[in-house]
């Protein structure tokens, strides 16, 4: 009796996560990806989580990649997303509140063609696993920097541009800020990256976290997207604690 | 044993070579004047990156080439392909600009002077070395032996006399901030360079801006020309390569604008519908990818104030 109840119990478990589906992906890092990033949670391979990057990155140090789990509004915890194939794999991860809708574009640097990963994580617990895969000439994670190489850089480190545009019932918040994104992997260069951002209404209360990982591109461009038309800012701070803000 | 063997090497051997001939074939456009057309595709290994125009002038003093093609091996084949219709030797090569299917092939034309705009020296000088690789990951063998070979005459602007032609250069820029273009004054061909092309869709690698290049376009389209060979298309001897040129750079500079304006990202960009009239373009749909890379940053910036 006992015995039929474990029995009974693993089958519904494993029918609950049922098989994640194939992965669309040519992928041979999957299983250490999973592992690492998603834990012992079940997930699936999903293309409700639209996972948009260019089928080929005409400039390695800016691909842009685009995530729409709309599909999903409501229930969305966490998104991360991760290019496979990069020395520095980890894109960013983002906690969208209750007014922010689960999509972001950001522009990534790639060493390589690579299959790109956005895993959204439901409230259910699941993650839903969107995929994409961008064909290259690579070296965007170990060329100079660009920004580098402006005269006068330092003195716009941080500058922000941004405006809010209407879409609909939202707003679309696009913000470019001036960041060199140093991951470390330049000869003499250390890391020196946006590692934090918050978005925030005007009174200063949390509508989304964002941790970015340094295979964000130079000057980092974003666009969010929130419910409504008020105003908001975006705060960001580097790795050496470097704080910066821009209104939208 | 040994007979088998050889069979079995010629076996080997021939298609490879085979597959890696370029079957030049020197078509006359004008009196004097061949083209060598190539294919509107991309680069890719069946075409060897043989997807671009070059030409030459026989004059009365010696030949005048104008673009090498995408490889040491092409340019061998060009070679050839003028000593067929010729034997007159070559005494001038004329590059219209620095991107690599227009100027790899210059390793074969090494005994003769290579002229091109100050410009185009120094953009060769700066991007040759990744073009070419990048060239060798896109169309594979074809690129073996090539390697990047600097002008070694710098042209201006101006008349120059080469026998019985005199050639017009003209300075421009819309392309890749040094293009030449060249208006051969006896046979009224236009060599445009990639300042024009028809029925492939337009590069922006370089550009310095799509308002640049219309301006360009005013320019050429004003000389005295009878036939305009595009850098990448069909010859016409009407102004409709210049048309299309002008509407379709009209709608990419319209399209970039509108959805910097409503805030779209790169992704939805590359995305957006390409007009009807344009079907006809090849391969546009791969170039917005590129332009909207290329250039997008810019119109973004407009769009997105200092805060």
């Amino acid at each position: 009796m006992w015995w039929n109840s474990v029995l009974l119990a693993l089958l519904l478990t494993s029918a609950a996560h049922a098989s994640p589906g194939k992965d669309p992906m040519p992928s041979v890092m999957w299983q250490f990806y999973q592992q690492k990033m998603l834990g012992d949670k079940p997930f699936v391979f999903d293309d409700k989580v639209v996972l948009q990057a260019p089928p080929f990155a005409e400039d390695s140090r800016q691909v842009p990649i685009q995530v729409d789990a709309r599909a999903y509004a409501g229930q969305v915890e966490k998104i991360i997303a991760w290019a496979e194939l990069n020395p520095i794999p980890r894109i960013f991860s983002f906690e969208p509140g209750p007014q922010v809708q689960p999509l972001l574009a950001i522009r990534i640097r790639v060493e390589q063609a690579t299959p790109i990963r956005a895993a959204v994580l439901t409230k259910d617990g699941v993650w839903h696993v969107g995929s994409a895969w961008v064909e290259a000439a690579g070296g965007g994670c170990t060329a100079p920097s660009v920004v580098r190489a402006q005269e006068g850089w330092e003195e716009r480190l941080g500058q922000i541009h941004a405006a809010r545009f209407i879409h609909g019932n939202d707003s679309r918040l696009r913000l470019r800020v001036d960041h060199p994104m140093d991951n470390g992997m330049v000869g003499g260069v250390p890391e020196f990256y946006l590692d934090q951002a918050q978005l925030r209404d005007e009174q200063g209360q949390v509508l989304a976290n964002i941790e970015l990982f340094p295979a964000v591109a130079e000057n980092p461009v974003i666009s969010l997207e929130v419910q409504g038309h008020d105003q908001a800012r975006l705060w960001l701070r580097d790795n050496s604690g470097n704080e910066f803000e821009g209104e939208f | 044993m040994r007979l088998w063997c050889s069979l079995l090497l010629l076996a080997l051997t021939v298609p490879v070579a085979a597959a890696q001939d370029y079957h030049l074939q020197p078509r006359q456009i004008a009196a004097d004047t061949w083209l060598l057309e190539g294919s509107r595709d991309n680069f890719d290994k069946t075409n060897g990156g043989n997807i671009v125009n070059t030409g030459f002038i026989v004059t009365d003093a010696g030949v005048v080439v104008i673009d090498t093609g995408p490889s040491r091996h092409y340019g061998q084949a060009m070679r050839q392909a003028i000593a067929s219709v010729t034997s007159q030797p070559i005494v001038l090569v004329l590059l219209t600009h620095h991107h690599p299917d227009h100027v790899l092939g210059n390793q074969a034309f090494a005994d003769v002077p290579i002229a091109a705009l100050d410009g185009t020296q120094k953009l060769l000088a700066e991007q040759g070395n990744a073009m070419a690789e990048n060239m060798y990951r896109l169309v594979g063998d074809w690129m073996r032996g090539t390697e990047v070979l600097l002008p070694t005459e710098t042209v201006a602007a101006g008349e120059r006399q080469v026998g019985n032609h005199r050639l017009r250069l003209l300075a421009l820029s819309g392309h890749t901030g040094a293009d030449l273009a060249i208006l051969d004054e006896r046979s009224g061909v236009l060599f445009a360079g990639d300042l024009v092309f028809y029925q492939r869709a337009l590069t922006t690698p370089n550009s310095p801006g799509l308002e640049v290049w219309l301006k360009d376009l005013d320019t050429l389209q004003a000389l005295p020309w009878k036939l305009i060979v595009p850098g990448h298309g069909p010859v016409a001897s009407d102004a409709a390569p210049f048309a299309q040129m002008r509407d379709y750079l009209g709608w990419l500079d319209g399209l970039l604008r509108g959805s910097a304006a409503k805030g779209l990202d790169m992704n939805e960009v590359i995305r957006a519908p390409i007009a009807a009239r344009f079907d006809g373009v090849n391969l546009s749909r791969y170039e917005l990818i590129r332009s909207v890379s290329h250039l997008y940053p810019r119109y973004e910036q407009q769009a997105l104030p200092l805060r």
